[in-house]
């Protein structure tokens, strides 16, 4: 750090009037200083703040405003922590949040469950994997418009081959509209959606079991394990930081998306399927009030936020 | 009154010039069209299209006999002005406002785009309409149309919409259930609820009345409100008289909580499930408008099977909707060609061969007179709605505050979570918030 | 009482038999080395042994009991793998204990072995880290730990020493056959490294295409290699095989090798019936040494490398290459003529159709 470069290449030879004004001579010298790794980041640092922080930020204001795009007499002024004030006694946003621990706990855990065992099915390398790993995974290449349309039909009260085949065997006595009753509707919403999801978790849990040594299990027959002891202590130990990833990334997809449940249930009967992204989703498109939108996708982002801390710091993904 | 069906046709379809291929085209035709029209475009912006004006139009038409319809008046369209050539597009009812929000933000919007009277307050305050007071005044079919028929599209004397359709309320019941069972077709909500009581039967799978308590429902609830003496606006006052509101939701809920005339699926029914339920013979009386006539005769044989009422009377007021499906411009561009398309569906021939596909009345007088609509007994009661039907109210937040207030409240108290005290307490607080 | 006998075992996967009807004995507290090169089949054969992969047939006897049909961890053995196998989430303490634990062996006796295993392999200091912090040596020792916790009646070695660097192995090697002695414990191991083979074992299997070449004690093998796959394969450098007529010379059997004559004594009787046909001499660099004799060999001098203890010469003989292991006082020079004389007596003649030892 001591010698500049300039003063070597002036040391070396004269410079000639070209290489006073030469641009790549320029170029050249600012490389060799420590400025050059920020310039060299600047263009993606630029990019992000462009496409991430900006809309993020940008959020953030607008859960600070008024912002009803169907009342412009009300004005997009400053109204500081009015929106979260009203959250606080608004029940259907205590409902939302109720129903979105549900959705995404339940729904997260069966996807985990599902996609775990399909993943130690597929990974067994039986004659046929290949072929049933297509169909296993057929569910999450369907969009959630068409799977929850496709599944809206089968679960239809009237037609649907559901409840043929459920009051065939017996298992009902008639008809049920599942999404008409609140004691089903949110249990019927999230086997639909665990049905369309599990297929990524069997996707990286696969992806992480190929990756365990099959000596470690040789070991472990011979140590006594029997396969339950195996799973416990070393398939989900090898596995956890997949897991953490795949949880957090589901968790985040299913805290943020309301399609499934608007297409099934539009958040009814009454409130019992109402989530947090539907609520601001027709908060803002139904109601046009992004203001308080945003003051609940705000919410929401810092959930999520905290969840990701907290579950990373249990999970202890980050020891080794 | 516009349906909030479920999706069932999802993205766009481009209908195109040739007339055999109107008839039977596949997306492969219309994929290869679509993008030598791009690619024509892009080499010849102003040469090749120069005196052709290209026009996108986005609509809600759901069901496929809507689709005929629109099939038919682009053809008659094609036929007249062969120098526009109009683009239509799918938006489906639940994504409509997100779309046509995004696009006005985004400054990305079609040319035409339909407007049913509740949203025409929303559309009108993002600033999404373009006003049509002088094009409409300079037009010499203006005079077929009542003054009336731009009430839900004007705003401060200026009309912002030409009415392509009329929705007019009525209901369809099941003749031969009724004939069966000896009951007169009922004319007041007390009648109705008894001939629902007549004709329900568990054992058969029937019930009297096919309830939309899902998505689209909640103008019926609000009707049913305004029916037992509480309006949602009267002039410019908005609010719900608490009490008359209760007995409409105690009224309207209890065919299923306490009557059980109404299929349990209700609080889940939509548009799809509700017209199935009646084609199928489950439920034997439901609201709905003209426009699903030829769906419902494509199952059942009209005048034999099924019949048409008008909407029977509440306590307080007899509310069936007269509500009109405008054309509004809502972009600069090629306003003139917008605005040919737009006159269109006013010319008599269009709007009888769209009554023709569909069942949606003309909202024309010249339209409405033609004797394939006068002389048919099944569209009478249509015709006497015309005389008592009122408009849909119409404010900021009104559509929101149906939509994920009332509708959800009333289903609460479907589903026995609230008491009609609780949910019209509910939808106070909501009426509140939304206008507050 | 044998430890372990293996009677016929074969073992194929789908239309390959990769194992053709394998007869083994172990007595007790032998050492069995499997060596053979890659794709000869005893690390199934070990695999078979573990019960870690059923057998298409015959039968393993650990102990007094055939165990076909028994579970790997019902059979009383342990096993050290080449990638060790140590479960990379448990500390070293929790690896070596694993095997009582699943057993329900309590703490206190566990921690016993545990203990006394640690010190054994000198491992008492890392006991509360992770696989992930040790060394390559040190992984090595926290394997045999865990096979040694459990004082089973079997241990199983599959090329343990493969993935350490040339010193560790020799240091490892050595730590092993101290193991062995002090614990007596039967052991068998796989290997494709003929050093190991020779200073480990108390007996050597060595292994070709599923088949057993031989079975015998290591001086056996290297000294009476039963063919000439084994000949070559054993010995560094190889054994150098030198193309020849057996004839009848005065009543001596002598061979014939283009211009050189060697004389025979002391080899096998066999050895008579092959007189006037064609054999091949297998003759250890080691048993040269210079100078003339009644069997001797002159060619010249090729390469000369020597390794400090000794000198490799390589001669070349009449076109064919003979390397000779000399004194490190010897120092040829490439091109000069030499002559070495052979110990006939530590000479292997081999069937050149069969390469079979005669």
């Amino acid at each position: 750090m001591t010698s500049n470069p300039q003063s070597i290449m002036a040391s070396s030879r004269p410079l000639s009037t070209w290489d006073r004004i030469n641009p790549a001579r320029y170029i050249g010298e600012l490389s060799e200083t420590r400025f050059w790794m920020y310039l060299l980041l600047l263009p993606s640092a630029l990019l992000i703040m462009g496409v991430v922080i900006y809309p993020t930020l940008y959020g953030f204001q607008l859960s600070f405003r008024e912002m009803r795009l169907n009342r412009p007499d009300l004005g997009t002024d400053w109204v500081l922590l009015k929106h979260y004030q009203r959250m606080l006694s608004d029940q259907i946003f205590w409902i939302s949040l109720r129903n979105t621990a549900v959705w995404v706990t339940a729904a997260v855990t069966i996807e985990f469950s599902v996609g775990l065992i399909a993943a130690l099915a597929l990974n067994r390398n039986l004659p046929g994997t290949k072929v049933l790993a297509v169909f296993i995974l057929l569910p999450f290449f369907l969009p959630n418009v068409v799977a929850g349309h496709m599944w809206a039909l089968m679960l239809d009260p009237r037609l649907g081959v559901i409840n043929d085949l459920l009051v065939k065997v017996g298992l009902l006595g008639g008809y049920k509209a599942w999404f008409a009753d609140p004691s089903t509707a949110m249990a019927a919403a999230i086997i639909v959606e665990a049905w369309h999801s599990f297929p990524f978790f069997t996707l990286l849990l696969l992806a992480g079991l190929k990756g365990i040594p099959t000596d470690l299990y040789k070991a472990a027959d011979i140590d006594g394990a029997g396969s339950i002891s195996q799973l416990r202590l070393i398939t989900l130990p090898m596995l956890k930081t997949v897991i953490a990833a795949a949880v957090i990334l589901r968790v985040i997809g299913l805290v943020n998306s309301p399609d499934l449940l608007l297409i099934l249930t539009s958040g009814g009967p009454g409130r019992s399927t109402q989530v947090l992204s539907l609520y601001a989703f027709q908060t803002a498109y139904k109601d046009f009030n992004f203001g308080y939108a945003g003051a609940l996708s705000v919410i929401m982002f810092i959930l999520l936020m905290m969840f990701a801390w907290v579950y990373v710091r249990l999970s202890k993904v980050n020891q080794d | 009154m516009v349906e909030f069906e479920k999706v069932t046709r999802i993205g766009r379809v481009k209908y195109w010039e040739d007339e055999a291929m109107n008839k039977n085209f596949n997306r492969r035709s219309v994929l290869k069209i679509g993008a030598g029209l791009m690619a024509a475009t892009a080499l010849t912006p102003s040469l090749a299209f120069g005196q052709t004006a290209n026009i996108n139009y986005w609509h809600t038409f759901t069901s496929q006999s809507e689709f005929a319809g629109l099939e038919e008046v682009m053809k008659l369209f094609k036929a007249a002005h062969p120098d526009i050539v109009v683009t239509q597009e799918n938006i489906p009812n639940p994504d409509f406002m997100a779309k046509i929000t995004a696009a006005v933000l985004a400054d990305s919007r079609p040319n035409v785009t339909m407007v049913s009277s509740e949203r025409f307050a929303d559309l009108l305050a993002m600033g999404a309409l373009t006003d049509m007071t002088e094009r409409l005044a300079n037009w010499d079919k203006r005079s077929d149309f009542d003054d009336s028929r731009f009430d839900s599209i004007t705003k401060d004397g200026k009309i912002y919409g030409l009415p392509a359709f009329s929705f007019v309320d009525w209901m369809y019941y099941r003749k031969d259930w009724f004939e069966e069972a000896g009951i007169a077709p009922p004319t007041t909500y007390a009648e109705m609820r008894d001939a629902a009581i007549a004709i329900t039967d568990p054992s058969k799978g029937r019930y009297g009345f096919g309830l939309r308590g899902g998505p689209g429902g909640q103008n019926y609830i609000n009707n049913v409100m305004e029916a037992f003496g509480s309006p949602v606006q009267q002039g410019d006052q908005i609010g719900l008289d608490r009490d008359k509101a209760i007995e409409g939701i105690a009224w309207f809920s209890g065919l299923l909580t306490q009557d059980k005339v109404v299929p349990p699926s209700a609080p889940n029914d939509g548009f799809r499930q509700v017209i199935e339920g009646f084609q199928t013979g489950q439920t034997g009386m439901i609201w709905h408008h003209t426009g699903s006539f030829q769906d419902i005769a494509s199952k059942l044989e009209p005048g034999v099977e099924f019949g048409t009422l008008a909407m029977p009377a509440g306590p307080a007021a007899r509310v069936a909707r007269l509500a009109y499906a405008y054309n509004s411009i809502t972009k600069d561009e090629n306003a003139d060609a917008s605005w040919e398309w737009i006159k269109f569906w006013g010319e008599p021939d269009a709007a009888i061969a769209f009554l023709d596909k569909t069942g949606y009345f003309p909202a024309s007088n010249s339209a409405s007179a033609d004797p394939r609509i006068a002389d048919n007994p099944l569209y009478k009661p249509a015709a006497e709605t015309l005389v008592f039907g009122r408009p849909q109210p119409s404010f900021p937040g009104l559509a929101g505050w149906l939509e994920s207030v009332v509708l959800p409240a009333f289903q609460r108290a479907l589903i026995g979570e609230a008491t009609p005290e609780q949910a019209v307490d509910e939808m106070i607080d909501g009426l509140n918030q939304a206008i507050g | 009482m044998a430890t372990l006998s293996i009677k016929g075992v074969r073992k194929s996967f789908g239309s390959v038999e990769v194992l053709h009807n394998i007869d083994l004995e172990l007595e007790d507290g032998g050492f069995l080395v499997l060596l053979g090169p890659s794709g000869c089949g005893k690390s199934t054969l070990l695999s078979i042994i573990a019960g870690l992969e059923p057998s298409s047939g015959g039968d393993v006897v650990i102990g007094e009991r055939t165990v076909n049909d028994i579970h790997p961890k019902d059979r009383n053995i342990a096993m050290v793998f080449q990638s060790y196998a140590l479960y990379p989430t448990m500390s070293v303490r929790r690896n070596i204990g694993f095997g009582l634990e699943m057993r329900r062996v309590d703490t206190s006796s566990r921690e016993d072995a545990i203990g006394r295993a640690a010190d054994l392999l000198q491992i008492s200091h890392l006991l509360d880290r992770k696989p992930g912090q040790l060394s390559g040596g040190q992984r090595q020792r926290v394997a045999m730990g865990r096979a040694i916790v459990r004082n089973p009646d079997l241990f199983l070695f599959d090329e343990p020493l493969s993935n350490l660097d040339a010193k560790l192995r020799v240091e490892m090697r050595t730590e092993i056959k101290r193991l062995h002695d002090r614990l007596g414990t039967s052991v068998v191991y796989v290997t494709h490294d003929q050093v190991e083979a020779m200073t480990l074992g108390t007996k050597v299997a060595v292994m070709k295409g599923g088949v057993i070449q031989q079975l015998a004690d290591p001086q056996t093998i290297y000294e009476q290699p039963a063919n000439m796959f084994v000949a070559g394969f054993i010995g560094s450098p190889t054994m150098n095989f030198l193309n020849g007529t057996l004839e009848n010379q005065d009543g001596k059997l002598v061979l014939h090798h283009g211009e050189e004559t060697l004389e025979l004594s002391g080899v096998a009787k066999g050895a008579s019936a092959y007189v006037g046909k064609k054999v091949v001499a297998g003759i250890r660099p080691e048993t040269f040494s210079k100078g003339a004799g009644p069997s001797a060999l002159t060619g010249i001098v090729d390469v000369v490398e020597p390794t400090g203890p000794d000198t490799m010469v390589v001669l070349d003989v009449g076109g064919q290459m003979i390397s000779a292991r000399l004194g490190s006082r010897e120092r040829p020079h490439p091109g000069e003529p030499m002559t070495l004389s052979v110990d006939t007596t530590a000479l292997n003649l081999f069937d050149p159709e069969t390469g079979d030892r005669i």
